[in-house]
């Protein structure tokens, strides 16, 4: 069963940004690379050699492997419909925030081993971000913990949705929008240093090392799909066979979201960027009211 | 029990004592009384009973009175260990060899305030507590000015010798008044006392903790006393504060919001503490402005306690209590080992200028290693100790939510809060690790760096351990964090640890992480390895100056919060064809102090020194001053009409 759960996070996982270039392609007019291309690009990355900078440290290598451990884990504690989570306890969501800010952590740090001030930037940009986009975020799980009365991911995720669902699914998007570098924060197609963020950061890795920081991008962003699909969806109340079904269509409509999204959106100027957040966080906290009021009448 | 504290109390004594003659037997002796302190108290937290002792003699009219209960001795255990370890880091830091003519006192002093420490922390007598608390604050005031050369360093001991003593005069009407109420000095659970008592107690000790805006004299006096006084002084002397926010919170009758104000007072310090140290280039100012966050952190745990309590003994707080009380530990550790390391870098390089620094990871290994460790325990992050006690704090706050009660609405806004400075703590400390020990030297000192040697790395590795062993395995400290719990209020005596999951899968983690990173620098050496130069946009010949500042790290972030830091900017446009001398600075001022305190004491001067104008020497006005205060008294008494 848990050899089922992680074959499924690692091996699914890059098919998602396949399937958002697909979406944009198709938008555009376009044939698009493979669905499958991220998966040549990871195979191909792991047999390459590594160019080190000559300012980094070891951290440089072993960052990347401590972050994607951090994102692999925070996948193992989230619910996957009727399989439940690899680990359940009192307190976990707040486990999995902290493991994703740990990932954060060592990709930041990372960044900062070359001392290039592209890498500085974005490394500047993302932990600015993450102030916001944790807010939100933190005011999104209170709103389903205070809505299910429960601050275990398992039961927070599987009741029936109450009635702030859209005002949460909305906030929950931006973020993961914001978390995950897609469009408006971030674009994934340029690679011109001086707009990006994630990509910024990842400038001087290579090799395996980069494979690694590529698979667990995809990671994060099917965690944050599965999350807003079960934040969204009344898992808990359908036959396991529809809950596995609805999962899965829920993360494939997050995904044609991202897609559609990212083929009518440009990336927004910088200084807009905390106003999307904020506003972000302020969906994620009129649903917590919404939650908290509910309640109470 | 007793022979075990009286030997320490004896060992620190004669510490002092020895302090000129032999830096050796004075280190033995200092080491071996923290040691029986630490044994005793512990002994204290995993037993069932608390230690007491009334002694034969009087001092002041007072019978003296000792008591070791649960919450003094979670807080003894911390003077114990950072003592110990800080005597140690200071054999090589503040040498006799380099600081002749102030090592032997820094050493006497030391001492004298860890005893005083432990005293304030047993001392059970109103009369008693303040003499030690004076003791322990001018302890403090003499290890901060050990370098009284510096006029900085005079600057910042005035500043806190004043602003202790502000606190200390709260304290004293405190005691007295609890002392009228009660009719004895002696201290103890009290009944029928005002409830609005507390609010003097939380301004005194709040002066010492240096919460938000309490903290005016911390910043200062931290970054400019020697590294290991910093460390006591961040991690264990602001701790007296929190000691008697803790032991008065538990023991008087609290008003009834007083709950909701310290967890705002805490918020509040928790996100402008850690704002403002992001702003910071001196790494030592950024570790003391990180001190006042984490003071927040705790005072929003005991502030859900106080509710909880209030409120029919909620089980959730239980849960804050135990994190408040488990951070004070954690904080004590990671902070002091952040002190540690910066006083290091400081040694080295002679400079605390985060722009003045960089790429020290090459000469500096270890210490870097060991400041990483300590980064990643204040952010917060699992797999290390400062996850363990925010999880507490965050659970409780979480299960306080889902009961909707109407008083623990404050629950909502602190946790978001939380998350935001712990977001913050974490950017703060990327920067601070990064801008010091990563990418090129920026400076000639930065780039000819050695490591400190083993005197002074000893002390941090036992220090990081603590962090990793309380980190991976929090179940460990759980019954001792319980039983202060049980004794700051016995109907949460009882509990099963909330650690039984968290603990091993901290442990996993731990594991997996080291196991992946092996596994990745093996395959990535087994590809090939090949060094090149930092991409830069194909440019072959980079300086250090191309790198990424601390202040433009900060910028974003920063920028929030100019409405608080009131930054003092310069600003000199290049000009003609051939630009020179411009110039941009920008300074985030001490808004508190700066904006409020001097200028409010500037006005008291000049009322004052209008007021020196009535004295002028002219006998013939002082008379004219008389008749007329005479006259005034009598048109007084003939208008109300009464004698």
């Amino acid at each position: 069963m848990m050899i089922v759960r992680i074959f499924l996070w690692v091996a699914l996982a890059p098919l998602l940004p396949g399937l958002i270039n697909k979406v944009k392609a198709w938008v555009a007019g376009r044939r698009g690379p493979p669905v499958l291309q991220l998966y040549y690009d990871l195979i191909r990355l792991w047999q390459k050699g590594v160019v080190l900078s000559t300012l980094a440290s070891p951290a440089f290598v072993v960052a990347p492997a401590v972050a994607w451990v951090a994102i692999a884990c925070a996948a193992f504690l989230v619910p996957l419909g009727p399989a439940g989570a690899g680990l359940s306890f009192r307190g976990d969501v707040l486990l999995m925030v902290y493991l994703l800010a740990l990932a954060r952590f060592c990709t930041a740090w990372a960044a900062l081993e070359t001392g290039s001030a592209f890498e500085g930037m974005g490394a500047a940009r993302e932990v600015s971000y993450a102030v916001l986009a944790e807010a939100a975020m933190f005011a999104a799980m209170l709103s389903l913990a205070v809505q299910t009365g429960s601050v275990s991911l398992v039961d927070m995720l599987s009741p029936a949705p109450g009635a702030g669902t859209a005002l949460l699914a909305a906030g929950l998007f931006i973020v993961l929008l914001a978390e995950n570098c897609r469009v408006p924060f971030d674009d994934p197609n340029t690679h011109l240093e001086l707009t990006m963020i994630h990509e910024a950061m990842v400038l001087d890795h290579s090799g395996p090392p980069l494979a690694v920081i590529l698979h667990g991008a995809s990671m994060k962003l099917l965690l944050f799909a599965v999350l807003l699909t079960a934040a969204v969806l009344p898992l808990g109340s359908l036959p396991p066979l529809a809950a596995a079904a609805a999962l899965a269509g829920g993360v494939l409509v997050v995904t044609l979201g991202v897609g559609l999204s990212e083929s009518f959106l440009a990336r927004f100027a910088f200084r807009h960027m905390p106003l999307l957040l904020t506003m972000a966080f302020l969906l994620c906290l009129f649903s917590l009211l919404v939650a908290w009021k509910g309640g109470a009448a | 029990m007793s022979g075990g504290l009286v030997f320490a109390a004896v060992c620190l004594l004669a510490a002092m004592a020895m302090a000129q003659r032999s830096t050796r037997a004075s280190f033995a002796l200092t080491l071996a009384g923290t040691l029986a302190g630490l044994v005793a108290s512990l002994t204290i937290l995993l037993g069932p009973d608390d230690w007491e002792w009334t002694g034969a003699f009087f001092l002041g009219g007072e019978r003296v009175h000792l008591r070791l209960d649960g919450v003094s001795a979670i807080f003894l255990v911390l003077v114990c260990v950072i003592g110990g370890a800080g005597a140690a880091y200071a054999r090589e830091y503040w040498s006799d060899s380099e600081n002749p003519a102030t090592a032997a006192r820094g050493r006497v002093w030391w001492n004298a305030l860890i005893l005083s420490m432990g005293l304030v922390l047993m001392i059970s007598n109103g009369l008693h507590f303040l003499m030690a608390w004076e003791a322990f604050a001018l302890c403090g005031y003499f290890l901060i000015t050990l370098d009284n050369r510096r006029p900085e360093v005079r600057k910042a001991g005035w500043l806190y010798l004043a602003s202790s003593h502000v606190g200390t005069l709260a304290l004293f009407a405190f005691f007295v008044m609890l002392a009228t109420h009660t009719g004895t000095w002696n201290l103890g659970p009290v009944r029928d006392v005002p409830p609005p008592l507390f609010w003097l107690a939380l301004f005194g000790f709040g002066m010492k903790a240096g919460f938000f805006p309490f903290h005016i004299w911390l910043p200062s006096a931290h970054a400019n006393a020697p590294s290991h006084v910093s460390a006591i002084m961040s991690g264990v002397a602001i701790k007296m504060g929190v000691y008697g926010i803790v032991r008065f919170g538990g023991w008087l009758p609290v008003p009834a919001n007083a709950g909701h104000v310290v967890i705002g007072l805490g918020a509040a310090s928790a996100v402008l503490g850690i704002a403002f140290a992001m702003a910071q280039n001196d790494i030592k100012r950024l570790l003391a402005y990180c001190s006042v966050e984490n003071i927040g952190v705790i005072l929003i745990g005991l502030g859900g306690a106080l509710v909880a309590r209030t409120h029919g003994n909620a089980a959730w707080g239980q849960l804050a209590l135990a994190g408040a009380l488990l951070h004070v530990w954690n904080h004590g550790l990671f902070k002091s080992l952040l002190f540690f390391g910066a006083g290091s870098v400081l040694h080295a390089t002679g400079t605390r200028e985060m722009s003045r620094l960089g790429g020290l990871w090459r000469s500096m290994p270890w210490t870097a290693g060991f400041f990483a460790l300590g980064a990643v325990a204040v952010s917060g992050l699992p797999p290390l100790n400062g996850f363990a006690s925010e999880w507490l704090i965050y659970l409780g706050l979480f299960e306080a939510a889902t009961t909707r009660s109407g008083f623990a609405w404050a629950a909502l806004p602190s946790a978001i809060l939380l998350a935001m400075a712990g977001a913050l703590a974490l950017a703060a400390f990327v920067k601070a690790g990064g801008m010091i020990f990563l990418g090129t030297p920026r400076t000639k000192p930065a780039a000819h760096a050695q490591e400190s040697r083993a005197g002074m790395l000893a002390p941090m590795a036992l220090l990081a351990a603590a962090c990793a062993v309380i980190g991976v395995a929090p179940g460990l400290v759980w019954p001792a964090i319980a039983r202060a719990a049980g004794s700051w209020n016995p109907a949460w005596a009882v509990a099963r640890t909330p650690f039984s999951t968290l603990g091993p899968a901290g442990f996993a983690l731990a594991i997996l992480a080291a196991v992946a990173g092996f596994w990745l620098w093996k395959k990535s050496r087994a590809n090939g390895l090949r060094r090149d130069l930092t991409w830069d946009c194909g440019y072959r010949n980079p300086t250090s100056r191309m790198q990424y500042t601390s202040g433009s790290f900060a910028g974003i972030s920063a920028g929030w919060f100019f409405w608080a830091f009131a930054p003092e900017r310069k600003f000199r446009r290049p000009r003609g064809p051939f630009p020179s001398g411009s110039l941009r600075l920008e300074r985030v001022s001490e808004t508190v102090l700066e904006r409020l305190i001097v200028p409010a004491g500037a006005i008291i001067t000049r009322l004052s020194h209008a007021a020196l104008g009535l004295q002028h020497g002219r006998l013939q006005a002082y008379i004219l001053y008389l008749v007329a205060g005479l006259a005034a008294l009598g048109i007084f008494v003939f208008l109300e009409g009464k004698p």
